[in-house]
């Protein structure tokens, strides 16, 4: 038994591992989570969730690295690489911008940009 | 005319030389916004003690933000530098008037912005008439976006009622909109975080402190959460009485007697805003008499990028008199027709008590101590 899931976890793994390099040139600390992801069942659920979690604060930390952007009207969820944008920007070339800077995060698989653009209080 | 044959010729000659000048732009902009709207009570004025008129159908402006237009330019100075200025009016898109300026009865071709100001890597400086620092932390932290219809600035409008602004000038008695002759440095972000500073001098001969307003307000903005904290103080606020200049202004003696102080955080996640803050206006010379608190809660959420609903609730409270109290809740949904043109329908609902008369439409008098209920559809056009 013990030893069939642990080949079954290797295999997994390896599968993983094999894919993620197949698929996008990610980061070794993204390609780490996601790779021991699937070692047993509540462990790999935690620690995609986990995996998500970072994966979202690194987006962020991107974007708030761009003084003009406010990323308190952003919201940034990631799921296996995948983040969704939504929320407001100030003006519509930073709806594009903030996109951009999501895709260039390493470990960021596609961008699902949600994002519009609030209509400004003092006039434009 | 000769004047202006010389900067065309010199700008010519530049542009031939070569030589790498600063480029210059100046933009013209502004925006229509206006519908028809309904509303079940209606008064003359603010007055305490306005009968009430009855139900009110009519054309109205501004059921996001005012109509306005405007001009603005920024010159490059190189090395991150820029001088900006802005030139802003409102107007009732209804009659093509000027909207209200900081004297009853003068109308100020540019009530909004007048600024001229520098940027740079140190942050932003204006100089000149403006909105002030405290209205962008209430907009900030107010998933209605301190709109024109039943939101945190209607609310607040409210509270200035209470305090006794007769609404014929932007001079209120409880923090500002706007302020003229105003100086407003804002940071840059660290981190997230961010300052504005106000100080408004004066200008009364012998008074230092006559007519003088301060404000800070500092911001955070990032992972999806904004925060706002605002203090405002003012000298000599409000001195027009409702029957100006019959009655003359009070005489500015340096009284400081206009403070306010506002609290707010605004979360979004997915499609969903959720907002929430506290506020507080009193006038320190004469407390027992001008003590309000203002909370606020919020909820929106965004089907599509161009379809969203959002909602408000606010409650006004007479710190001196709790017969005095005001609930308001209003709804909306705004629809992208296209980057330019924004549809809306919006319905409110406010119950005052007491000698309460807080509005559900900013320029829309209700009958004080009553409830009123308001729609409106509008639709809003920016060029």
């Amino acid at each position: 038994m013990n030893v069939i899931n642990k080949l079954g976890c290797a295999t997994g793994v390896l599968l993983l591992a094999s894919s993620i390099h197949a698929w996008s040139q990610t980061s070794d600390a993204a390609d780490a989570t996601v790779a021991s992801a699937p070692a047993s069942g509540v462990a790999s659920q935690k620690s995609t969730k986990q995996a998500n979690r970072a994966l979202r604060k690194q987006v962020y930390t991107a974007i708030g690295k761009v003084k003009a952007i406010d990323a308190g009207n952003i919201s940034v969820t990631a799921r296996s690489g995948v983040v969704t944008l939504n929320g407001t920007v100030k003006d519509a070339s930073q709806v594009g911008q903030v996109a951009d800077i999501a895709r260039g995060v390493p470990g960021v698989t596609s961008v699902n940009n949600k994002l519009s653009v609030a209509r400004p209080f003092g006039g434009q | 005319m000769k004047v202006k044959k010389i900067c065309t010729a010199a700008a010519a000659l530049a542009g031939l030389s070569g030589v790498a000048q600063a480029q210059s732009t100046v933009t013209l902009y502004g925006t229509l916004d206006a519908g028809l709207m309904y509303q079940s009570t209606a008064a003359a004025s603010f007055a305490p003690t306005a009968r009430d008129l009855g139900h009110v159908f009519r054309y109205k402006d501004g059921g996001i933000y005012a109509s306005n237009w405007g001009l603005k330019g920024s010159e490059d100075l190189g090395g991150g530098y820029h001088v900006n200025f802005k030139l802003q009016g409102s107007f009732d898109s209804g009659t093509g008037r000027f909207q209200l300026s900081d004297t009853p009865g003068t109308a100020a071709i540019f009530n909004q912005f007048s600024t001229v100001g520098v940027s740079g890597p140190f942050g932003t400086f204006d100089a000149g008439r403006q909105i002030v620092p405290m209205i962008y932390a209430m907009y900030d932290t107010d998933v209605r976006g301190a709109q024109y219809f039943g939101s945190i600035l209607t609310a607040w409008l409210g509270m200035n009622q209470a305090a006794g602004w007769p609404g014929t000038s932007t001079n209120g008695p409880l923090g500002a909109l706007y302020d003229s002759n105003a100086l407003v440095y804002q940071s840059p972000k660290f981190y997230g975080a961010s300052l504005a500073l106000e100080y408004a001098p004066g200008g009364i001969a012998g008074q230092p402190q006559g007519g003088t307003r301060e404000s800070a307000v500092l911001k955070y903005s990032n992972y999806g959460l904004n925060l706002s904290a605002a203090y405002y103080n003012g000298h000599d606020a409000n001195p027009f009485p409702a029957n100006y200049p019959t009655a003359p202004a009070a005489p500015s003696t340096g009284l400081n007697n206009n403070r306010f102080y506002y609290l707010g955080a605004m979360y979004t996640f997915r499609g969903f805003s959720v907002s929430g803050s506290y506020s507080n206006g009193k006038n320190p010379a004469n407390s027992s008499h001008v003590d309000f608190e203002l909370w606020s809660a919020g909820l929106g959420y965004k089907f599509t990028p161009s379809l969203k609903v959002t909602s408000g609730f606010y409650y006004l409270k007479d710190k001196n008199n709790s017969a005095n109290h005001s609930s308001e809740f209003a709804i909306g949904t705004e629809y992208n027709v296209s980057k330019r043109t924004l549809a809306y329908a919006q319905v409110g609902y406010v119950d005052n008590d007491g000698t309460m008369n807080q509005t559900i439409v900013y320029g829309q008098p209700v009958a004080p101590g009553k409830s009123t209920t308001a729609a409106m559809v509008g639709v809003r056009h920016s060029f």
